[in-house]
């Protein structure tokens, strides 16, 4: 995972000048992509919490469906990384995969032992580790052998609903900085704001697209993939849920929107990257393998990898034409670590 | 007057000559000048290293340990000021897993607190235990380990079974066999391994001293021969060296590839965010000895002065020259002045952890659940650094170094490949 390059680059004139007017094309992703995706991830892990306190039990089918529904417009936001995400670690808050080191686990077993009183208040439970909120680690409380059934019940109820509140404050807090003064400020670049120019509120966006994609090709896909001697199942996102290949689905759907809408009206690139989007969502779709566990098989991992080539070859299409089209490059992103 | 008329002169003189005065040539030559001074420095620290680690294996005191601790301190100034060198060098990125590798499930090595847990679903090698094993299997393989020797630690056990966490070699496998495990949690206070545990005899504690002594030479003999090694890819004609000299543009935009991924995703992210969001002592970066502050701040160091184009070698002499500051203060001053002092910012904030951390606020506490305090160092870091990162992102668009496509491109993949 070292990874050499970091900056993707444009190599034709931007077609995309500073205008003074605010950009059609970021306006319509405000519009149409960010900030329906948001309300609804605020309206559905609202939902959530409102199902936890209804019936904790992890078993209980009312509560699962909730939470799918809000893990899902999470999935389909997970690539809008910048600005109300960012702040105050929501996103981490939410969503704290991969987890290599197995803290989630870890830090859920100690709070059920140790009864911890942290998740008495709404206020004390955001101080809690990112390893024991948000929804991986629901995902270990609802459907995990050990972790669904650890502990006294009532504390574990609790927990569960503890979670699920803090995941509907902190996707409310998103959604209403968003609303509040955010989209004004990807609108309206200044000298002297967060965006100084068209170029840079373009480049933010084409950043999302590019880190997502990446993200669901090294980390959706790759991790389970491992190498061919040494393939790791239990490494799939979120594979006690069944939810593996759902959320390579749900991102890349959402990814394709958002890419169309900074494509603009080139119709030929349109076109290219709808066709390379569909064919991946077909292979995908044919898989029949909902946790990636054919990973370990060689004719289903063969189809896997050729998702996740499939999944590189829009990343081409991404960085070597649309960066170009647009004039911006890919800059650096959160997982350029090793 | 004579102001006024001088910078009259500069001014014809730049609209006379459009040439930038700093020669691309010239910063890129500053930047492997410093990278050898750099490398150079981490191994005559590295060196004395070694020979602190010897005098402990021939003469096991508690103030030999404490020479040896007092050595590899030393040593880690120079190295993480090297860091910003990753990322952008191939030669860099594809060798740094020997000699930096982190985090480390360290029951690969030797001895455990009960607390450390066993073998994970990520790793079954966890507990392995090298030290107290002559024999063992590993992915099907039998293995003899009764001589610990480099080529076991680097050939065999080192990412064993393709695991990143199987760290058996490089600093921190080295600062694991000096400290041992802190088990102080969030709580003050570092590893505390007894000078004992190499120890000769009846006063040998926690078994196998000597293999223990083996392992600890072999990891430091080995990190001396990694630093030799790199510091060759630095000299004339050193593939490092020609790799960022070869071609210009590319060689700028390694610069600023280095800054701006050190700072933002593994700096900013991978080191201090994510074990301040997870309240995880484990996550420090130099979890056995508690040098973490001393870490991010010499990290953020090499930033600032590989932008700059100064370094102070470890004997006090300034190496610098023309640098890329100067080249971006013609191209845009003000971008320059932004750059410069978002710079420094960070430096002020990562100084702010290490004053606190010196002053007994160790970076542990500092993590720890509900730490106010503590969280606002650490984000104060955090913060610098990201916000660099944007800067960088400008100055690599009024470099016009955006234009140029080499990712997967022959030149960095296989710096040989453009003679092809």
């Amino acid at each position: 995972m070292r990874r050499i390059l970091l900056i993707a680059f444009a190599v034709a004139a931007p077609c995309i000048t500073a205008a003074q007017a605010a950009d059609p094309v970021v306006a319509k992703i405000i519009d149409t992509h960010i900030l329906p995706r948001f309300e609804t991830l605020a309206q559905s892990s609202g939902q959530l919490a409102d199902a936890a306190a209804t019936d904790c039990t992890p078993k209980s089918e009312t509560l699962r469906a909730a939470y799918g529904r809000a893990f899902d417009a999470w999935v389909a936001v997970s690539h809008l990384r910048f600005g109300p995400t960012e702040t105050n670690d929501r996103a981490f808050a939410l969503a704290f995969w991969p987890d290599s080191r197995g803290v989630t686990p870890r830090t859920l077993a100690s709070l059920i032992t140790d009864q911890d009183p942290v998740i008495a208040t709404p206020q004390e439970f955001s101080q809690v580790s990112i390893a024991g909120r948000g929804f991986y680690a629901m995902e270990f409380l609802l459907y995990d052998d050990t972790i669904s059934t650890a502990g006294d019940a009532a504390y574990h109820c609790a927990l569960v609903q503890a979670v699920a509140t803090d995941i509907a404050a902190t996707s409310a807090e998103i959604l209403a900085d968003w609303q509040g003064d955010y989209a004004a400020r990807l609108l309206n670049p200044s000298p002297n704001g967060t965006y100084r120019s068209q170029e840079e509120t373009v480049q933010e966006l084409f950043k999302a697209l590019t880190t997502g994609l990446e993200f669901t090709s090294d980390t959706r896909l790759g991790r389970p993939l491992g190498s061919f001697d040494k393939p790791r199942p239990t490494r799939a996102e979120v594979w006690r849920s069944g939810r593996s290949v759902r959320h390579v689905k749900i991102s890349l759907e959402s990814l394709e929107n958002l890419m169309l809408l900074l494509v603009g009206d080139n119709a030929d690139l349109a076109a290219r990257s709808k066709h390379a989007f569909e064919t991946t969502l077909s292979k995908l779709g044919i898989l029949n393998d909902p946790v990636f566990a054919g990973v370990t098989d060689p004719q289903t991992r063969l189809k896997i990898e050729v998702v996740q080539q499939s999944v590189d070859a829009i990343r081409d299409i991404a960085r070597q034409e649309l960066g170009p089209e647009l004039g911006v490059a890919a800059g650096f992103n959160a997982l350029d670590g090793d | 007057m004579t102001r006024m008329a001088f910078l009259t002169t500069v001014a014809a003189l730049a609209l006379a000559t459009p040439a930038l005065a700093v020669e691309k040539s010239e910063v890129l030559n500053t930047y492997v000048t410093i990278a050898q001074a750099k490398y150079q420095d981490s191994l005559i620290t590295a060196q004395r290293l070694q020979t602190a680690v010897n005098a402990l294996l021939d003469a096991p005191s508690a103030e030999n340990l404490t020479a040896a601790r007092a050595a590899w301190l030393e040593a880690r100034v120079p190295y993480q000021q090297t860091e910003v060198y990753r990322f952008g060098n191939a030669v860099v990125d594809d060798w740094e897993g020997k000699v930096n590798a982190w985090p480390l499930d360290e029951g690969l090595i030797d001895y455990v607190d009960a607390s450390y847990g066993g073998a994970s679903d990520e790793n079954e090698f966890a507990v392995l235990n090298v030290v107290a094993s002559p024999k063992f299997t590993l992915s099907g393989k039998e293995i003899d380990a009764t001589a610990i020797t480099p080529e076991l630690l680097s050939e065999t056990l080192h990412e064993a079974d393709g695991i990143e966490s199987n760290v058996a070699t490089g600093y921190h496998a080295i600062e694991f066999m000096l400290w041992g495990q802190d088990l102080n949690g969030n709580d003050h206070g570092a590893g505390d391994r007894p000078w004992t545990d190499y120890a000769t005899g009846d006063d040998c504690t926690n078994g196998n001293c000597d293999r223990r002594g083996e392992y600890l030479k072999a990891a430091t003999d080995l990190l001396v021969s990694d630093l030799e090694w790199m510091v060759a890819q630095w000299a004339d004609g050193g593939a490092a060296r020609t790799g960022v000299l070869d071609d210009e543009n590319a060689g700028l935009a390694a610069i600023l590839t280095g800054m701006g991924s050190l700072s933002y995703g593994e700096q900013a992210g991978e080191r201090m965010r994510l074990g301040l969001m997870l309240n995880d002592p484990e996550e420090e970066h130099d979890c056995f000895s508690d040098n973490t502050h001393n870490s991010h701040y010499y990290d953020g160091l090499g930033v600032q002065n590989v932008y700059l184009g100064e370094y102070v070698r470890v004997d006090g002499t300034l190496v610098s020259g023309p640098s890329l500051s100067d080249m971006v203060a013609e191209a845009d001053a003000n971008l320059d002045a932004e750059m410069q002092g978002k710079l420094s910012t960070t430096m002020m904030a990562l100084g702010r952890i290490k004053t606190a951390a010196e002053a007994g606020f160790s970076y542990d506490q500092m993590l720890e659940r509900g730490n106010e305090a503590g969280e606002a160092l650490v984000m104060g870091g955090v913060n610098g650094l990201i916000d660099q990162t944007r800067s960088i992102e400008r100055v690599v668009k009024a470099l016009g170094l955006d234009q140029i496509a080499f990712e997967g491109s022959d030149s960095l993949d296989d710096p040989n490949a453009v003679f092809q």
